[in-house]
């Protein structure tokens, strides 16, 4: 049949050999290095000080020199769990407003590819700490799981709208130091303007003794008075 | 956050008797988050079920002891005795704002805007203008929408205090919130009014 020279053909076999290993290096070694980038991106949520707090009550070690483990009884578990599903309520809401904002701001090219990568992450870590949290919950008592969320979206909510109502009543009382001062002037200039009334009058007609002035004072004022309401 | 399979472990110590949790670590949030771990723990403890039962329903006890507080506030400001009535408004907003924090926040908004608002309007009849408008501004922030007179007791505050751009700004939000409102189109005229003649 056909004679393959097969000796011939070393030369191009070699070249494709070449070829496809460079790439399959290059293609490899890229990978790793955007892996390695984004492993060392910032995280984009700070430490889970709940998450930490509950499973170090989980792991709490019996203290030196007592053989007896402590015994973390379930109920602060189950405390520190709810917590921890407040946070995590927290976070979503966070990540979940967060979205729409990034998607557009990375289509127009105003943010990075690096920050899309943190977020991303951070979406993906919020899915598996929410499942953690519903089998956790699930755990310590019989179907918790499916009303954990709900009690902690509730306490997120109630806590913010009572911190808000703590700011506003917190006002009173530098209001009212304002309300005070401003009563005050507001009575001294008043006061000052009935004075200045009561002195041209008092100057107009003739010179009286003190105690006098005092009784002409007030029969003006209460006059001038009298007029203004007259006027409206 | 960590990787999903690690966590930090914090130095946590138990007092075998109160079961109270305590850190001997000096860090502010981790104590202030310890505090509120307690409380809630306390707060749970109080159930008779192991866990927060869902929000709905809701124990009808508090809510009828709330209504009630204000229908008794209602009663004494309709007889004049505007202290008393502050006082019933406040037992009121102390109960309902002590609501077990599982409960729905929707409901304490509820009762609380009322309360506020209630209260405001006691204060106004005191000719305490500070408290009525700190007051009816909480209100506000409990129920934006369909509470024009909390929105309109602030605006009558401020303009009582003089504070007439204030006022002026704060009933042109209530307007956008609550549309057409005849009483505060009303205070509006009278706050444009008094600044034309000042």
């Amino acid at each position: 049949m056909f004679g393959v020279n097969w000796w011939g053909l070393v030369l191009p076999f070699a070249y494709l050999a070449v070829l496809v290993g460079s790439l399959i290096t290059f293609s490899s070694m890229y990978r790793k290095r955007i892996a390695a980038k984004s492993a060392n991106l910032a995280p984009w949520f700070p430490p889970h000080l709940q998450r930490n707090i509950y499973l170090s009550l989980l792991h709490l070690e019996p203290g030196e020199g007592k053989e007896k483990s402590p015994a973390v009884s379930d109920s602060i578990l189950r405390a520190a769990l709810l917590r921890r599903a407040v946070e995590d309520i927290r976070r979503i809401i966070e990540v979940r407003t967060a979205k729409q904002a990034c998607s557009t701001l990375l289509q127009r090219g105003s943010i990075g590819d690096d920050l899309w990568q943190r977020f991303l992450r951070a979406e993906k870590e919020m899915e598996e700490e929410l499942r953690d949290v519903v089998m956790e919950a699930n755990a310590l008592a019989p179907n918790w799981g499916q009303t954990i969320f709900q009690s902690a979206n509730e306490i997120a909510a109630g806590t913010t709208f009572r911190t808000r109502l703590d700011e506003i009543q917190a006002q009173t009382d530098s209001e009212k130091a304002w309300w005070e001062k401003r009563r005050a002037s507001i009575q001294s200039e008043f006061m000052k303007e009935i004075d200045t009334e009561a002195n041209s009058t008092g100057k107009a007609s003739k010179v009286v003794s003190d105690e006098d002035a005092v009784l002409v004072e007030t029969a003006n004022n209460t006059g001038s008075l009298r007029k203004k309401k007259a006027k409206k | 956050m960590e990787d999903p399979e690690t966590f930090t472990l914090l130095d946590l110590h138990m007092d075998p008797t109160s079961k109270a949790i305590t850190s001997s670590s000096n860090s502010r949030t981790l104590q202030e988050e310890l505090k509120a771990l307690n409380h809630l723990h306390k707060s749970l403890l109080n159930l008779e079920s192991p866990v927060p039962p869902p929000p709905i329903p809701v124990n009808p006890k508090r809510s009828a002891n709330i209504t009630k507080l204000r229908e008794s506030g209602n009663g004494e400001f309709r007889k004049g005795k505007h202290a008393e009535a502050i006082k019933f408004y406040t037992l009121g907003l102390q109960m309902a704002l002590t609501r077990p924090p599982w409960e729905p926040s929707g409901l304490i908004r509820d009762e609380v805007s009322g309360l506020y608002a209630n209260r405001a309007q006691a204060h106004m009849a005191m000719s305490n203008w500070v408290e009525g408008s700190v007051d009816a501004e909480a209100s506000v922030e409990a129920k934006k929408v369909g509470n024009a007179k909390a929105w309109w007791r602030k605006g009558k505050c401020l303009m009582e205090m003089g504070r007439l751009e204030e006022a002026k700004e704060w009933v042109g939000r209530g307007l956008e919130m609550e549309g057409n409102e005849a009483d505060l189109v009303g205070l509006l005229k009278d706050i444009e009014g008094k600044s034309g003649k000042a």
